[in-house]
């Protein structure tokens, strides 16, 4: 399990790195409040894969569960958990609460 | 009847003509195995054209009893590695008698007395040709059995010109390619050399052994081939190494260009359907290739690869015969990428094309950039399902000792943003012990 604070410290983590890979400052100085995707955001749909992806092997290595962030019900949400990295950190928690007992 | 290539095998005499487990074996000494082969058949009192399965590797029994049963007019199934799954191709050839061979010797075995039913056999037999028949991986999992016409096959091996040069048997047996190493080989009177196995350690030392002058391999192989950096005395031998059976990722090429400067890189083209042709290969550093073999003739169309040969099988005992038109064109199931010269490119399986958001793209593409990485000792780059884009490129990335992976992954994602499309970086970078199969393999 993951508390809340450690899901967004995994975020904010993965979208430093990748704002260095990518050559973007604003997202190495990220906060609960960074838009991720949509207008106005920082990542493509490319990038959004991309965090996506190293934030399951993240979370497979700090918990051993291998889950599944961004699947239709999360896409068909009304608001959207890629939003803002802390919905992100909030999808997180929620999804990890969600699956059954390992 | 004996066959040209049976009379050539005499005529070489004392030259060595296969290497391996079983020893060195002269062209004279298979040429008495193709005697005692004939024979044996002969006792069989055979009225009709019988299906065998000749099961083995490329050693002395198994091929001369290849070449026995093609001048006889009989039906012969090459069949080697998982015996597993023998029982299944067997029932699905209806083979007759089995030779189980091991090294020199054979045994003879009875498995059923029904004549050939299927017509694509019978068609063969009514005009007394010997046939030939191949497995291939298909799609849904079942193999399909494909038929041709065994001497118009072995006939395209007779104008090669003779030389001495050892060639390594790579491929296997039972595969298009093993057999055209086989024939090839034997037709031209130079000396085929069986490793033990085909590790990269038995493969070496069977070059070192018996200075392999030709080395037909598969990309994957010479990549690994690379990555056990062998001393370079090992290989000296080596004069031509030829390749193909799937893409070759052009950085791969620059490598062993790199490692092998004295070495001629030829690439091989050709399909189980249609037998296997060299190319002319217009830049040495790039994968374009040109098809010029006067028994070839080929065509693009939508992106696709057809061709049609003198040597293309008959069809397929046990499948539909969609991928052959009615005028004779296979569809290859390669998407080939076309210049203005009219030079081609083998960009992988159609079916292996992913689709991110809209945008295509081949595997090979990003696997030429991310094998050029430090640290990255091999790699397979496939589609995976995304809920945001569809399809999303991953990567199954195997590291060299002592790597770290979160700085390979960063290296690996920055290359490929620097040298591909958007859409072609991959998204999941999975770090594992192995890559499953060959690169791209050809489902066929």
């Amino acid at each position: 399990m993951l508390t809340r604070p450690e899901a967004l410290q995994l975020v904010l983590h993965r979208l430093a790195a990748l704002g260095r890979e990518l050559g973007k400052p604003e997202l190495e100085r990220a906060d609960e409040q960074t838009r991720l995707f949509g207008e106005t955001a920082q990542l493509d749909s490319i990038g959004l894969v991309t965090l996506i992806a190293d934030l399951e092997e993240d979370i497979r290595r700090a918990t051993g569960r291998d889950v599944v962030l961004a699947d239709e019900k999360a896409m068909s949400r009304l608001t959207s958990p890629f939003r803002r990295a802390g919905l992100l950190a909030d999808h997180i928690v929620a999804t990890l609460g969600a699956m059954p007992p390992a | 009847m004996i066959s040209w290539l049976a009379s050539r095998c005499a005529a070489f005499g004392p030259r060595p003509a296969l290497a391996g487990a079983f020893g060195v074996v002269s062209f004279a000494q298979l040429a008495g195995l193709i005697d005692d082969a004939r024979r044996s058949l002969a006792a069989l009192g055979l009225v009709q054209p019988t299906t065998f399965a000749v099961i083995g590797g490329h050693g002395p029994a198994a091929t001369a009893w290849l070449l026995a049963l093609a001048e006889a007019g009989h039906f012969a199934v090459p069949l080697s590695g998982n015996a597993a799954e023998h029982p299944a191709k067997l029932a699905e050839v209806n083979v007759q008698w089995v030779v189980a061979t091991d090294g020199l010797g054979g045994n003879l075995l009875p498995r059923m007395d029904e004549p050939p039913a299927h017509a694509l056999l019978r068609a063969l037999a009514a005009r007394g040709a010997a046939g030939l028949v191949l497995f291939s991986s298909g799609t849904s999992g079942r193999p399909k059995a494909m038929v041709q016409d065994f001497g118009a096959m072995l006939a395209t091996y007779e104008s090669r010109r003779p030389n001495q040069l050892p060639v390594l048997a790579l491929l296997g047996f039972d595969h298009i390619g093993g057999l055209n190493t086989l024939f090839g080989t034997l037709a031209v009177g130079a000396l085929l050399v069986v490793p033990a196995d085909r590790s990269v350690a038995a493969v070496v030392a069977a070059i070192a052994r018996h200075r392999v002058a030709v080395l037909p391999a598969s990309p994957t192989f010479l990549n690994l081939l690379l990555a056990a950096e062998t001393p370079g005395v090992e290989l000296a031998s080596l004069r031509v190494i030829t390749y193909g059976t799937e893409p070759m990722p052009e950085s791969l090429l620059l490598r062993l260009r790199a490692a092998f400067p004295r070495v001629r890189f030829i690439q091989t083209f050709g399909t189980s359907e249609t037998g296997i042709y060299r190319t002319e290969s217009p830049d040495v550093d790039s994968t374009f290739l040109r098809l010029d073999d006067p028994g070839l003739e080929w065509k693009v169309v939508a992106d696709e690869l057809w061709l049609r040969s003198r040597t293309q099988i008959a069809g397929y005992l046990n499948d539909s015969n969609e991928r052959f038109t009615a005028d004779g064109w296979f569809r290859t199931g390669d998407r080939v990428e076309t210049r203005a010269d009219g030079a081609i490119r083998i960009l992988g399986r159609l079916g292996e094309q992913i689709n991110v958001g809209g945008e295509k793209l081949m595997p090979v593409e990003v696997e030429a950039v991310v094998l050029a990485v430090p640290g990255v000792l091999d790699c397979r780059v496939a589609g995976t399902p995304s809920a945001l884009t569809g399809q999303t490129v991953t990567v199954d990335v195997v590291l060299a000792a002592g790597q770290d992976e979160e700085v390979v992954r960063s290296a690996l994602r920055s290359a490929c943003r620097s040298q591909l499309a958007p859409h072609k970086v991959p998204t999941k970078v999975r770090f594992v012990a192995a890559v499953a199969g060959e690169r791209l393999k050809k489902t066929r």
